[in-house]
């Protein structure tokens, strides 16, 4: 019984990477016999091509069985061409490898974010210079300090990939390989080589470190609750955005399920910033006030009692502060329902109705004498 | 089970501390098989012996499923130039496969003090262990205290320790594990 086709699925467009040598761009250029290497899976044997019917769709389907424990890989021809695969190794390419290990190499990637990703992109992209640049990397690492579990299986895995290659591509069993591989890696005291110049590094995508996100005021209380850097000094400039704040001030000031997290996340970088924030805060506790009269005077009279409030102890750790203010924030924040940005501005309507009703009830607190009163 | 087989004279001791350091780094029962000839076919012109063709020519003993055979010579081993040039070897070994054969011609003298012939058996061990590691598919490690260290690395010890490192053990137990029928 056929149903209707399935809906084409999205794919987001993937970042066009740098062509390598050898890859294999025509799915109709592969024979039976051929040796191709898969990216991540190591060599591959093409035993042919077959149609098959996956999910309604007629597939036409090349096979290949990964030579290392016979297992069966089958891709269809649409994706040859962006799955990576390449030729095995030339004799050239494994010879500018055998240098390119050879080589002096005292600058390892130390923040690990970044070497795990370009290892990554490198394995998979890289050609059998890019697993060999894995290679030599994690092994420069692993003479500074001891490779974590997983950067130890990534070499392991490397590794197993750049011998397997180079055995095939030599034709010697990959044990004799991987003594080829060590002997440039970790020449015996002594030895010497006469090295050519080592083959131009891989080409990796240039990718945005972060991304860049069109911030709005309902986007700013979700990065602010994800405690990105990014935000820290844009926020006094936040200020801008207080004009919303004197619609619901009171409701910051007395319903305790909303306000402290705004006022909790907004205060440090205010305080060190200057009274933007502050002018903010008073605006919140519902007395506007004139701004530079907040920045001459206050900011000198209550910059002290600010810095106790936010536990800075230490003025010229400020930015620490911060930080350790941010992550006290962090670590207060999962016990409270996560604010949604839309549902927010129905809470403050309905915390506005709420502080109404309720600030006779919080009202006697305070009065000193009352509290005192109802001691006695 | 590991079966020791030996390609010209050695002590029963030291096969027999040899046999104990193998069953204690794999787990698995280690013996002594006997001993066999060098095949003349691998010698090479320079006195050496191809260490593949000795493997592949020697003369093959009784074995069952699963069980590793480590032949033991004082014989230098050759390998095929790489690249860069030959690499020394002390042992050689093809992943997965059932035979591996370690030289004792590169080690320090064994010597007649007690000291100098420990030293030499935990040489030995240690290449043993690493020729019996490829077989259980153990790449090379870059620990230098690790038994798969390449042996010709500059930060090899003197006195080297014959054992495996954490990831190596696990990783062999696991292999160990599934190969058993």
């Amino acid at each position: 019984m056929k149903g209707p086709p399935p809906p084409a699925r999205y794919e987001e467009p993937k970042e066009q990477l740098p062509a390598i040598e050898g890859i294999i761009i025509d799915a109709g250029a592969l024979e039976p016999g051929d040796r191709v290497v898969y990216p991540n899976q190591g060599v591959c044997r093409i035993t042919g091509t077959e149609s098959k019917e996956i999910a309604g769709q007629a597939l036409e389907l090349v096979r290949m069985v990964r030579e290392e424990d016979g297992a069966a890989v089958l891709v269809p021809k649409g994706k040859v061409p962006t799955i990576g695969l390449r030729k095995v190794a030339s004799g050239d390419q494994i010879e500018g490898v055998f240098h390119y290990l050879a080589a002096q190499y005292d600058d390892p990637e130390l923040d690990w974010k970044i070497r795990h990703r370009d290892n990554a992109d490198r394995l998979i992209a890289g050609g059998v210079l890019g697993v060999a640049e894995v290679v030599k990397g994690l092994h420069a690492l692993s003479r500074i300090r001891p490779l974590p579990t997983k950067e130890r299986e990534q070499y392991d895995n490397a590794r197993h990939l750049l011998v397997h290659e180079v055995a095939v591509s030599l034709s010697v069993p990959p044990a004799m390989a991987e003594d080829y591989v060590d002997y440039a890696l970790m020449p015996p005291a002594g030895v010497t080589f006469k090295l050519k110049p080592p083959p131009k590094p891989v080409e990796l995508p240039s990718r945005p470190r972060r991304k860049v996100v069109a911030r709005t005021s309902e986007d700013d209380l979700e990065l602010d609750e994800l405690g990105l850097d990014l935000d820290l000094p844009e926020v006094p400039g936040a200020g801008t955005e207080t004009p919303d704040l004197p619609e619901a001030p009171e409701e910051i000031a007395v319903s305790a399920d909303d306000s402290p997290p705004a006022l909790v996340d907004d205060s440090p970088p205010a305080l060190e910033e200057g009274d933007s924030g502050e002018a903010g805060a008073e605006e919140a506790a519902g007395e506007p006030e004139p701004e530079p009269a907040l920045d001459d005077g206050e900011s000198e009279e209550l910059a002290p009692r600010r810095r106790k409030a936010t536990s800075g102890e230490h003025p010229e750790k400020a930015p620490r502060a911060t930080t350790s203010a941010s992550s006290t924030a962090k670590k207060k924040r999962p016990a409270k329902k996560p604010s949604k940005p839309s549902k927010s501005a129905h809470r403050t309507h309905e915390a506005k109705g709420k502080s109404e009703k309720k600030k006779p009830v919080k009202a006697p607190p305070k009065k000193p004498g009352s509290k005192a009163g109802k001691k006695k | 089970m590991i079966r020791i087989v030996t390609l010209g004279p050695f002590e029963e001791a030291d096969i027999a501390v040899l046999s104990r350091t193998l069953y204690q780094a794999f787990g698995l029962g280690t013996e002594h098989a006997g001993q066999r000839s060098l095949p003349p076919e691998a010698e090479k012109d320079d006195g050496r012996y191809d260490a593949e063709k000795l493997i592949a020519k020697v003369e093959p003993i009784k074995t069952f499923a699963d069980d590793k055979v480590l032949y033991l010579t004082s014989a230098t081993l050759a390998l095929r130039e790489g690249p860069l040039g030959e690499p020394p070897s002390w042992s050689f070994a093809e992943y997965g496969s059932e035979k591996a054969i370690v030289s004792t011609a590169r080690f320090p003298a064994r010597g007649s003090s007690e000291t100098a012939i420990e030293a030499w058996r935990k040489r030995l061990a240690r290449e043993s262990i690493h020729a019996i590691g490829h077989l259980w598919d153990l790449h090379h490690c870059y620990d230098a205290r690790c038994a798969m260290h390449p042996p010709w690395s500059p930060s090899l010890p003197a006195n080297p320790e014959a054992d495996l490192c954490a990831f190596d053990r696990e990783k062999s137990e696991r292999r160990i594990r599934l190969a058993k029928t």
